[in-house]
């Protein structure tokens, strides 16, 4: 070894160090390889690691991998890695996966998301698992594409309204009843006006949210903005009644003045406008219930149906669900999984509602009797809206830049520096131009 | 072959030697920086939603960015006035601290150490965070100003303030500018400073024809990095505002982002990301031809001009 040339050395020094620089992506090829060969053909009984992605807050995080670890005590052959964020990074992330094909096996999906994923087929039939006597027949009926279930529902969300019952009270003001009529609705925004002190509100302004006023023209049948998700329907003269209806409530001092409402961020105790006690009255959604009761606490709120039209108002419907990936090599125990998170009752007291109202009703009974207020708050909310509510309407994938447009061009109309003819020119320039995508 | 001693042979040797030495780096740089930059210039030319794959469209994406984006035009404007206005504040803002901390008083390390201490934390979400606090309607800002009576508004959720709040945050931010300045100020003989009170100059006068013509290069250097991340601008944007209200603070990279990862148009948002490069490129140019103007390196000389 004496004489080994300084060649061979340095040649070897090198080599080494690219290996360990290169070994990174070695490993992670050689683990796509090996799940492709498997392809399909997983059985029950070999040990498996399932990859499982969803988003939410910590709460639910916690939650969910307590779950996770009770399944693999009970199936130890079955463990997981899981892998969670908040929802703007999933929605990042997510992509990203699909477009590199290592989409994790089991993922949390969402209404609103779902139909792209499906069109492409990155996501598995899961028609064969049996939910009956698990979920209502008629929910699954209403969450299939073409036919088929791609996603597994695991809660009933929905849209009602809460107020601060103690506040209006003391001022003297009419509660709200449910399945009030928009007339009653801003019969109550002007009543509450002349009663309340000058620096809270009867209502937000939130006319830079485009499904806010969608729920104005769906309750008067006139359908979504996007109608079947494909053609452009914004009725105009709806739009600006809508619209002109506010800008007079802006100068009556009705609404709040378009700063404080634009630094108002959903359920941030310190900026919520509802959670300092600036406005009155606000839309909620069942999942954000427990982060709404947190901002009033002590039986302050209590809850509403949404503002109705002829056809109904607001919505209730499952909106998250558990996909599998297509491209899983465990399919069959990842919908074994699925059937258990949604039917245990231990994964159930367990879980609670960090996902909403549990879809499986027997689950809800088991854990009636534990129940925080913020829970019982969902609960309630869920019931005022169930019995007029109107299907959810989320924006079709490839309208965003129609939505982010709302959104900007309604707040310049906030701050008076644009007119409704000029901003409503835009917005169907923009409608148009997603419809021609979306066909 | 590898015991053959001829020259060439031995040039072999010493460079391969040099290669396998550098490769991690050289491996990590040809995977990790060029192949992307490489594919997004690809990408620009094509329509990419990740769940599909993409479709080559020529130069469609810069016909439509050029010709029929309003955005393109709001975010430009915006990211503009927020370079013209960000940079200069920010320089002038950095040189005074600089020129400040450069005194020799008692203790001036610590102080020293004081002023620069934000910065390490400057530019993270934290304290963007903790900027849209203080700014907010009920933020520390508009407390203050009620003790003199003045009834505050929404600084960062008003139109026509919230880009002059973020412009004020990129001026705190001053700490590295700073630095690099008092490193050059350090730099300046201070037997110029002498000679010149010796024949009478004033402070203002030492100011002008010593400091700024020695500081010229540390001035050019800063002013060069400074245009180019204040085009990059994204965190607090992203943070504080995300580019509301109204488009006021929808700087080019936030709308680079959101149509990447909010619209998932990664083909029109690498096709923005080769246009951003080409303005920042200009403008690094442009500056460096006009540097022979006003930039004086000692090396040089006392060459006149």
């Amino acid at each position: 070894m004496k004489k080994s040339s300084p060649l061979l050395k340095t040649l070897a020094v090198g080599a080494l160090a690219s290996v360990v620089v290169l070994s990174g992506c070695g490993s992670n090829k050689e683990n796509a390889g090996s799940n492709a060969s498997n392809g399909g053909s997983g059985s029950a009984d070999k040990a498996v690691n399932l990859k499982i992605m969803w988003w939410g807050s910590d709460v639910r995080h916690e939650a969910t991998q307590k779950a996770l670890g009770l399944y693999t005590a009970a199936n130890p052959k079955v463990t997981f890695t899981p892998e969670y964020t908040n929802w703007d990074g999933y929605w990042q992330k997510l992509p990203t996966l699909a477009a590199s094909k290592t989409l994790p096996d089991i993922m949390q999906m969402d209404a609103a998301y779902i139909q792209g994923y499906v069109k492409r087929g990155l996501l598995a039939d899961l028609s064969d698992i049996d939910l009956s006597g698990i979920v209502d027949e008629q929910v699954i009926e209403n969450i299939k594409i073409d036919g088929k279930v791609y996603g597994i529902p695991l809660s009933y969300n929905g849209q009602g309204m809460v107020y601060d019952k103690v506040a209006l009270e003391e001022a003297g003001i009419t509660l709200p009843t449910n399945n009030w009529t928009w007339e009653d609705f801003f019969a109550y925004a002007e009543e509450a006006r002349a009663k309340l002190p000058k620096d809270k509100y009867p209502i937000d302004d939130l006319r830079n949210i485009w499904e806010w006023y969608q729920f104005y023209q769906t309750s008067k049948g006139l359908g979504p903005i996007f109608k079947d998700g494909t053609t452009f329907n914004l009725d105009k003269d709806t739009w600006f009644e809508f619209n002109e209806k506010y800008a007079e409530f802006q100068k009556a001092g009705i609404v709040p003045p378009a700063d404080l409402q634009l630094s108002s961020k959903e359920n941030d105790p310190q900026t919520d406008t509802f959670g300092t006690g600036r406005v009155m009255l606000r839309g909620a959604s069942v999942g954000s219930a427990t982060a709404i009761e947190a901002l009033l606490p002590g039986g302050r709120i209590a809850v509403n149906s949404y503002p109705i039209g002829e056809a109904g108002g607001g919505w209730a419907q499952s909106t998250i669900f558990f996909s599998v990936s297509e491209g899983s090599s465990n399919k069959a125990q990842a919908k074994e999984f699925i059937k258990w998170f949604i039917s245990n009752e231990e994964a159930g007291k367990t879980l609670g509602t960090v996902r909403g109202i549990p879809i499986n009703n027997d689950i809800l009974q088991s854990i009636e009797g534990s129940l925080t207020a913020g829970e019982q708050l969902g609960i309630d909310l869920l019931n005022a809206a169930k019995p007029k509510a109107l299907p959810f309407y989320p924006a079709p994938a490839g309208a965003e830049d129609f939505v982010s447009t709302y959104k900007s061009e309604m707040e310049s109309v906030m701050f008076g520096q644009n007119s409704l003819e000029k901003v409503y020119e835009t917005l169907v320039e923009k409608g148009k131009a997603a419809e021609a995508k979306l066909k | 072959m590898f015991g053959r001693k001829s020259g060439s042979g031995k040039r072999f040797q010493h460079n391969t030697a040099g290669y396998l030495f550098i490769s991690p780096w050289l491996i990590g740089f040809l995977l990790l920086t060029l192949w992307p930059i490489l594919q997004s210039l690809y990408l620009s030319f094509t329509e990419y939603s990740l769940l599909d794959s993409p479709v080559w469209v020529g130069t469609d994406n810069y016909s439509t960015i050029t010709t029929s984006d309003r955005l393109f035009v709001k975010s430009l404007v915006v990211t503009f006035t927020f370079v013209l206005f960000a940079v200069p504040i920010k320089l002038l803002f950095s040189l005074l601290v600089a020129m400040l901390l450069n005194k020799n008083v008692k203790g001036m390390s610590i102080y020293r150490t004081l002023i620069y201490f934000p910065s390490l934390i400057g530019g993270s979400i934290a304290v963007a965070a903790l900027w849209r606090n203080m700014f907010g309607l009920e933020g520390y800002i508009n407390h203050i100003l009620s003790w003199f009576g003045i009834q505050g508004i929404g600084w960062i959720a008003n139109p026509d303030t919230a880009l002059g709040t973020l412009i004020l945050l990129n001026a705190w931010q001053f700490g590295s500018t700073m630095v690099i300045f008092l490193a050059g100020l350090k730099q300046i003989p201070k037997d110029l400073y002498e000679s010149a009170s010796v024949d009478g100059a004033g402070a203002f006068r030492k100011f002008y024809n010593i400091t700024l013509p020695m500081l010229s290069p540390v001035m050019f250097f800063n002013l060069v990095l400074g245009i180019i991340n204040a085009f990059q601008m994204f965190t607090s944007a992203f943070v504080i505002t995300s580019g509301g209200p109204a488009n006021s603070t929808y700087m080019y990279v936030l709308f680079l982002y959101e149509k990447a990862f909010r619209q998932y148009q990664m083909g029109y948002a690498s096709a923005l990301a080769w246009i951003l490069l080409l303005i920042i490129g200009v403008f690094t140019l442009i500056n460096f031809t006009v540097s022979k103007y006003w930039v004086h390196y000692e090396a040089e000389g006392g060459k006149s001009r």
